[in-house]
């Protein structure tokens, strides 16, 4: 479904990607995990065309990325950021209206997409008519994916979806997300810097270090036989503080 | 691009036909300088040709001696009066000519005729405070060598004429070193205040008398005559043939106590030059004309109409050009730098030398008063649109871009509307610059609230500054309001709330 294919990225002559190869099989939910600065976010922005590889090439749906085809592209996508990305002088459905109205999608289907998505994310209609600085951190993450899912693009780009949210929220949307995604049956590619996140998520990790791919597997298959040794590394140090604090109370 | 081409075609459409509006009318325009004699002699010249059923204009106040011949010249006026000193050091300078007909030779080659002298002599001289020439007994122009000390202030235009300062300190040797340039009319006061000790005169002067000045002897004959002609444009007579008879009609008729009694009238006695001119007419030619006398209401309603329509045509192309030039400079930066530098500097270019640039291109009046408003309020909005539209959150850009929003629908839909409050906020500095500056637009002709400004500044008279000053500052108030209440209504409910919970 996503192809990268020896992909090379400098930013002011840094090399940030270095000859990365990747194919996302379709249907699957895939993890992009790793410590701050590894070049998750990169990659992630390169899959969308925000950014161009030095050296390399990118596929989707079979078709290699170019300036010609990129918007036709990315109508097929949707793009969740961190903060949402919500224009702020748009109301919530006008947010997630503008796509479909800019080409011209039957309004009353349009609306009945809407409530579908409503449902799905258990949003209230209510919310719709509110400005973004309106709404909880969690609302405006909810309408984002609502907006990045209204033309039903068969690939869905998240960018550490949850990591400006409070851990109630986190916890709660994370369930939620799982079961979309479940529902839904589609590509997904998600950042995170949470292993716990990634766990609980994706059919498939990436792990990445130094941009460079270490490992892209299952993740019982990570723990049973990592490639390196950073891998273990990266998966118990997110579990240590849990243990400790077990072994405290006990 | 297409709104860009617009915009191009109405700026285009600005430039061209603005000009054409100054040539309509077959009026003679007859101009003065900004001072109280050169628009009196003015005035008498308008009525006297109006009294013969020939129409005229006046237009007041342009500046000037430059100013006013450079107009001749390019037949953006037809009339105006000047002296004979004036013509020969500082119109002809380096033409090296002394005699009248060598005069009358030099002036024909730019088509211009010159009338026989009107009668007084108006020659410059230096006036001191008589406390002042009692301490340092002065008495001759030669007396000021032994006191450097001095300070002298001179009208800009003396200051750097041929026959101004610098060739009368070499003609009398003088060593003052603090010299400085200012308004005639401040002058005085400045005297008065003794913030300066030694100012320039011109002998008919009617605050000569009223300040009770000493005049410094000229003992070693330095300035010349200055002798009142009408010079006026040769292609004049094949229009109006008579012209020459009626000019002729004002040769040798104003003698030196005549023309201190109307200055004085005006600058004193707080007549209208147009009075005064019209009861010299009277006397002198047993005419019985009444000039109608414009109440401040009239003037005020004049004054706003040419005051808007010089804000509101400026603004107007002004928004039309920097908002396209403030789009162009945030999609490519170096080209970003280069516009933004350009009107930089333009917006440094002080506001008299622009209106004196523009002349030679556009004439006298309301035209180059527009351009030069024009480019000054480009900078605020060319600045603002390009830092809104560079300073949008990156998270915003971003998902315009991976939404598949092509160039064009990102710029319109969400990029504008997110700028906008910076847009505005610079279509309000401008603005409110633009009313300050357009004030100074009446230097050129462009007339506006400087006009009083500029009357009220040369006659000494607060009510008349006021009359000008205070529509300005209401004006500025007024458009400040409007933009906020714009603001209001024209920005999304979504960034005001932002604005209020952040602040």
């Amino acid at each position: 479904m996503i192809r990268l294919e020896q992909i090379t990225k400098s930013f002011n002559g840094n090399e940030v990607i270095h000859d990365l190869s990747l194919d996302v099989p379709a249907g699957k939910t895939v993890v992009l995990v790793g410590p701050s600065g590894c070049g998750k976010s990169t990659l992630l922005r390169l899959m969308v065309g925000l950014l161009w590889p030095d050296q390399g090439s990118i596929a989707l749906f079979q078709k290699y990325l170019s300036r010609k085809n990129l918007e036709a592209l990315r109508q097929q996508v949707g793009f969740v950021l961190q903060d949402g990305g919500l224009f702020p002088h748009m109301t919530a459905v006008q947010n997630m209206r503008l796509m479909a109205d800019y080409l011209k999608y039957d309004p009353d289907k349009t609306d009945h997409r809407i409530a579908e998505l409503c449902e799905l994310t258990h949003i209230s209609t209510d919310l719709l008519n509110r400005y973004p600085a309106e709404l909880s951190g969690g609302q405006v993450q909810r309408i984002a994916l609502m907006r990045a899912l209204m033309l039903d693009p068969q690939i869905l780009f998240l960018d550490e979806p949850l990591g400006a949210l409070d851990p109630l929220n986190r916890v709660s949307l994370q369930e939620e997300m799982k079961s979309i995604f479940s529902q839904l049956g589609k590509t997904v590619v998600l950042v995170t810097h949470d292993m716990g996140e990634a766990a609980a998520l994706a059919d498939l990790i990436v792990i990445m270090k130094d941009g460079y791919l270490l490992q892209f597997d299952t993740l019982s298959n990570l723990s049973a036989h990592p490639a390196d040794p950073f891998v273990t590394e990266f998966i118990n140090a997110q579990r240590k503080p849990w243990q400790q604090l077990e072994d405290q109370i006990k | 691009m297409t709104t860009l081409r617009l915009y191009l075609y109405l700026a285009i459409c600005f430039f061209t036909l603005a000009p054409a509006q100054a040539e309509s009318g077959l009026e003679i325009r007859i101009g003065s300088k900004k001072f109280t004699e050169s628009v009196i002699l003015s005035e008498v010249i308008t009525q006297h040709l109006q009294t013969n059923k020939i129409s005229t204009v006046h237009r007041d106040q342009l500046g000037g001696t430059r100013l006013l011949w450079k107009a001749l010249v390019q037949g953006e006026l037809d009339i105006y009066p000047d002296y004979t000193g004036t013509i020969i050091y500082e119109i002809l300078q380096g033409e090296k000519v002394t005699s009248d007909p060598e005069v009358k030779a030099a002036l024909a080659r730019h088509g211009v005729s010159i009338t026989d002298p009107l009668g007084f002599n108006n020659t410059y001289a230096l006036g001191i405070k008589p406390s002042t020439a009692a301490k340092y007994s002065l008495q001759s122009i030669s007396d000021l060598r032994q006191y450097p000390e001095l300070r002298f202030g001179f009208t800009n235009e003396f200051m750097d004429r041929e026959d101004g300062w610098p060739s009368l300190r070499d003609h009398y040797q003088l060593p003052q070193t603090s010299v400085r340039g200012l308004d005639h009319d401040l002058a005085y006061k400045g005297l008065e205040a003794e913030s300066i000790d030694l100012i320039d005169l011109y002998s008919t002067d009617a605050e000569i008398a009223y300040y009770q000045l000493a005049v410094l002897e000229d003992d070693k004959s330095y300035f010349p005559d200055y002798r009142a002609v009408i010079l006026y444009r040769t292609d004049l007579l094949e229009r109006v043939p008579l012209l020459q008879t009626y000019l002729d009609q004002l040769v040798g008729s104003i003698s030196e106590a005549e023309m201190i009694t109307m200055n004085s009238n005006v600058k004193l006695d707080g007549h209208s030059e147009a009075e005064v001119a019209q009861e010299f007419l009277n006397v002198k030619f047993n005419t019985l004309s009444k000039i109608e006398v414009s109440t401040r209401f009239d003037r005020l309603i004049t004054t706003t109409k040419e005051h808007l329509f010089l804000v509101s045509l400026s603004l107007g192309a002004a928004i039309l050009v920097a908002i396209p030039l403030g789009i162009w400079g945030a999609k490519n930066s170096t080209q970003g730098q280069i516009i933004l530098s350009v009107v930089g500097i333009i917006q440094t270019i002080p506001s008299l030398a622009l209106l004196v640039f523009m002349i030679p291109l556009l004439g006298i009046g309301g035209p180059p008063a527009l351009v030069a408003l024009f480019l000054y309020s480009l900078l605020p909005i060319v600045r603002n649109t390009l830092s809104g539209l560079t300073g949008l959150p990156i998270d915003v850009q971003e998902s315009a871009r991976a939404l598949g929003l092509p160039p064009a629908a990102r710029l319109k839909m969400i990029e504008l509307p997110l700028a906008a409050r910076s847009i505005l906020a610079g279509i309000k500095t401008s603005a409110v610059i633009n009313v300050g500056t357009a004030t100074l637009g009446a230097l050129i002709g462009a007339g506006g609230y400087g006009q009083p400004i500029l009357t009220g500044i040369r006659l000494d008279d607060t009510g008349l500054i006021l009359e000008g000053a205070i529509p300005a500052a209401i004006l500025a108030l007024l458009v400040q309001w409007s933009f906020d209440l714009a603001e209001r209504t024209l920005l999304s409910p979504g960034i005001q709330t932002k604005q209020e919970t952040s602040s």
